[in-house]
């Protein structure tokens, strides 16, 4: 499991957020909340093993992440960074099928089937046979996302570890796509055993889907738990500097819904 | 050295010992003069992109430049012999052409009267025209000491304009050679070769006569103009009057024309109100 | 499939290059000329002639447009950028360096030429890379390879200043780049050299896609970026260093030819590197076929005709596309 105790993380010597512990478990899915310049994308890339880590503990079944090749990683974690781009034109299904580059043994049978399959899921079909630089923004990002899905799931045994790290996956899809991409991560989580970190900026699209949230504000964390349970006025204010209500989901009783106020 | 000429003596004199070659190609524009100079211009059957004088030599096929030529065109000549400057290459290309059997000589390419005399008898030797080689040597050597007694002593700067910019001649280059034997004293003695020419320099250089050929008046577009470019004008020798122009080949070819390319030299450096320059 | 009607082409191009030149062959008796041992005086020159001269360069030809291209299909990957080729990280300048270095500082004979024009290539390319190294990132490797080859060209002019008529001559007839002079000795170590290295390139096309997804995304498909990165330097400065010290400069070949390859196969490295390694041996034969027999008897330098045929080419297919 991929496993942050007391981590600090920075760029360039600068720390940027301090004091972070989580686990990714399977099955379930992290929400990363806070405010621009917060430190979201810092600890993405720290725990995509970009950056290293400036104190702390940062493991990856129990070894440091440090400590493990590239290619070690790539094969139990799966990372979707922001805007997306493509030096040459490459076929889309070649795009998603880098995906299964970690994975030699897969059969090229096995690929093409991948590949559908990640296509399906990313609802990304229909693109296919498209030029990728002839697509729209979020028609790329949904590319992109079937790429990991790919990577994530190629090759995959039962009970095999695998986590996955979105960098702000709905931002330039809409409304449908937004619900779309988050039912599909959260229900591979469910059925995959996934353990999936997403960055979101949306709070009430991040209480529907997430199980757990992490509030990050000032350099460390404001609140980590259950949706319900961090999502309070306080929170709300000491995070992104607004006031705001929290009032019942008009047609589900049982979640909760932010309403900023100003 | 010494040997490898001796070498080539001893197989020119073997290839005139079996029957005169009839197709014979040039590497070199002074081989080619000097082919022609002997008569023998008929049995030239190609030369290379250097050989421009006399006119009759750029109507034959060109087997490309001497020291870039191509094997194959050479071949394809069918040439009984291939006569070829010791500056001829590249050596990757020599070396074939020796493989294919080709019969190849190579005669030196310097600018001092021994090269001449050696590349005149090599040729002439390798033609099968040994006597007409001995009495052309006799002939150049007689009218060259002729003209050499009289030394012109006038301290002289050779120009040329190849590339827009003015270049002048050091030492070891075919212009000082020419000087030397005018008698006349390069200020650029103290250079190697051919070099920019620094406009300044010129000037404290003070030199009496400026030495130039026709392509560089024509490249500098046209004598007042030259005279008028930075380095030439203000110099005594552009105040006076006394620049000589010559044809390119005349006075850099260090052919057979050698006597004649001296006496035109010399009549341009003592003339004492140059005619040259009008 | 494209890749099977490239080799064929290639086929094709190498006999009628083999059969066609100053000295014609006729393209029926190759076989006999390379096969019997009863031949005429005639027979005789076409064989040394085809034995000698013309099969080693249309070898050359094909062992150096192949290495040239797929270096440059590679550099323009791992530059992501259409514009990138070997030169960019001074092989090229740094050969001539040698070369230059070799011929003016009077090297005996011209043995030297080849080893000199390796070594200052290797040098040249590793000093890049290491200040390259110093700041992360691409662009201070380009950098470096901007101001290497500014530095290497500046000495070249220096030598040239120093440097005699003959030696000048020999200088501008080197980096005019030229296939003339190929034999056989030189091919038996550039060709399985070149193949060998080659292959181990091809074997890099995984990296190369995931590297035009980025370099972050390169990471996180497993691939370590500095390794890497030294690793296809390497490849590239191997492959090109030999065969720019055996040809001198020969231009535009390794530019054009992956972009005309990518603009109709697409950039995935998988097919895009084995083709472009034999669409740029058919375009330096092509190249080399046309120096030899557009001015017969006489040649033109293959440098001259690369960018002759190369540039407008290149801005007809630019053209085309934004239309």
């Amino acid at each position: 499991m991929l496993r942050a105790e007391n981590l600090c993380c920075g760029r360039h010597g600068v720390a940027v957020l301090r004091g972070v512990s989580l686990t990714l478990q399977p099955g379930q899915l992290l929400g990363v909340l806070g405010a621009n310049g917060a430190g979201k994308s810092t600890l993405l890339a720290t725990l995509a093993g970009e950056l290293p880590a400036m104190s702390g503990s940062l493991t990856l079944h129990n070894q440091p992440l440090s400590q493990m090749r590239p290619a070690a990683q790539a094969r139990c974690r799966g990372v979707l960074p922001q805007s997306p781009s493509l030096a040459f034109e490459l076929p889309v299904r070649a795009v998603v099928g880098t995906g299964a580059y970690p994975f030699p043994e897969v059969s090229p049978a096995q690929l093409e089937h991948l590949i559908d399959r990640a296509l399906v899921l990313a609802d990304a079909s229909h693109l296919a046979s498209r030029r990728y630089t002839a697509l729209s923004g979020g028609e790329q990002q949904r590319i992109q996302f079937a790429r990991v899905l790919t990577q994530v799931l190629a090759h995959r045994a039962a009970g095999d570890y695998r986590a996955l790290l979105l960098d702000e996956p709905t931002a330039s899809l809409d409304p449908k796509h937004q619900w779309l991409l988050l039912q599909t991560v959260a229900q591979l989580a469910r059925d995959e055993g996934l353990a999936v970190l997403v960055i979101l900026h949306d709070v009430n699209l991040a209480a529907q889907w997430c199980d757990q949230l992490l509030l990050l504000a000032g350099g460390s964390v404001v609140a980590h738990g259950p949706p319900d349970a961090v999502l309070t006025p306080a929170a709300m204010m000491s995070v992104y500097g607004m006031a705001a209500q929290v009032v019942m989901h008009p047609v589900d009783a049982r979640r909760r819904m932010v309403c900023f106020v100003g | 050295m010494k040997s490898l000429l001796s070498v080539v003596f001893y197989l020119a004199s073997l290839t005139a010992l079996a029957a005169p070659p009839q197709r014979v190609v040039s590497l070199g524009g002074p081989l080619t003069e000097v082919i022609y100079a002997l008569n023998a211009g008929d049995r030239l059957v190609g030369d290379d992109a250097s050989s421009l004088y006399p006119p009759a030599a750029t109507k034959l096929p060109q087997v490309g430049y001497y020291r870039a030529f191509s094997v194959e065109g050479v071949v394809a000549l069918h040439p009984d012999l291939v006569l070829a400057s010791d500056q001829a290459g590249p050596p990757a290309a020599m070396a074939q052409l020796k493989q294919l059997g080709v019969k190849v000589v190579v005669l030196p390419a310097g600018a001092t009267l021994d090269a001449l005399e050696q590349r005149v008898h090599g040729v002439a030797t390798a033609l099968g025209l040994p006597d007409d080689g001995g009495k052309m040597v006799a002939t150049i050597r007689q009218q060259v000491t002729a003209l050499t007694a009289t030394p012109s002593n006038v301290r002289a700067l050779f120009v040329m304009n190849r590339s827009g910019k003015l270049e002048g001649a050091g030492k070891e280059s075919t212009a000082d050679a020419m000087l030397a034997l005018a008698g006349a004293r390069n200020v650029l003695a103290a250079q190697t070769g051919y070099k920019p020419l620094s406009a300044e320099a010129a000037l404290s250089l003070a030199p009496d006569a400026i030495v130039t050929t026709r392509m560089s008046i024509d490249a500098s577009g046209g004598l007042q103009r030259f005279l008028a470019l930075p380095g030439v004008a203000g110099t005594p020798a552009a105040r006076n009057g006394r620049v000589v122009v010559m044809d390119d080949l005349l006075l850099l070819g260090f052919g057979p024309r050698l006597p004649e390319a001296l006496k035109t030299l010399k009549a341009g450096l003592d003339a004492p109100s140059p005619a040259a320059a009008k | 499939m494209l890749l099977l009607a490239l080799l064929a082409c290639l086929l094709l191009l190498a006999l009628i290059a083999a059969a066609h030149g100053a000295v014609a062959i006729p393209l029926h008796a190759l076989p006999r000329l390379l096969l019997a041992h009863d031949l005429t005086e005639q027979e005789q020159l076409w064989r040394n002639v085809l034995v000698q001269i013309r099969l080693p360069r249309v070898a050359l030809a094909i062992v150096a447009g192949g290495g040239l291209t797929v270096t440059g299909t590679a550099m323009q990957a791992l530059f992501r950028n259409p514009l990138a080729e070997p030169g960019l990280i001074g092989i090229a300048s740094g050969g001539a360096l040698g070369a230059v270095a070799a011929i003016v500082l009077g090297a005996p004979g011209l043995f030297w030429l080849t080893p000199a024009a390796f070594i200052g290539s290797l040098a040249a390319t590793a000093l890049c890379y290491q200040l390259g190294q110093r700041r992360p990132g691409m662009s201070s490797l380009l950098l470096a390879g901007v101001a290497i080859n500014v530095i290497c060209g500046s000495i070249i002019g220096l030598f040239t200043y120093v440097a005699d008529d003959a030696q000048l001559r020999s200088l501008t007839f080197w980096n005019m780049g030229s296939l003339a002079g190929a034999t056989w000795t030189q091919l038996a170590f550039l060709g399985p050299w070149t193949l060998a290295l080659s292959l181990l390139l091809l074997r890099e096309w995984r990296a190369l896609n995931a590297l035009l997804l980025g370099e972050r995304e390169a990471q996180h498909l497993g691939f370590a970026l500095n390794p890497l990165r030294r690793r296809l330097i390497v490849l590239v400065a191997l492959i090109v260093g030999p065969l720019v010290a055996a040809t001198g400069v020969i231009g535009f070949v390794g530019l054009v030819v992956p972009h005309l390859v990518r603009l109709s196969l697409g950039a995935d490295h998988r097919w895009l590197l084995p083709n472009t390694l034999v669409a740029g041996a058919i375009a330096l034969s092509l190249a080399d076929w046309l120096a030899r027999v557009v001015v017969i008897p006489a040649e033109l330098p293959i440098g001259i005709v690369t960018s002759l045929i190369g540039g407008p080419f290149f801005l007809w297919i630019l053209t085309r596309r934004v239309a």
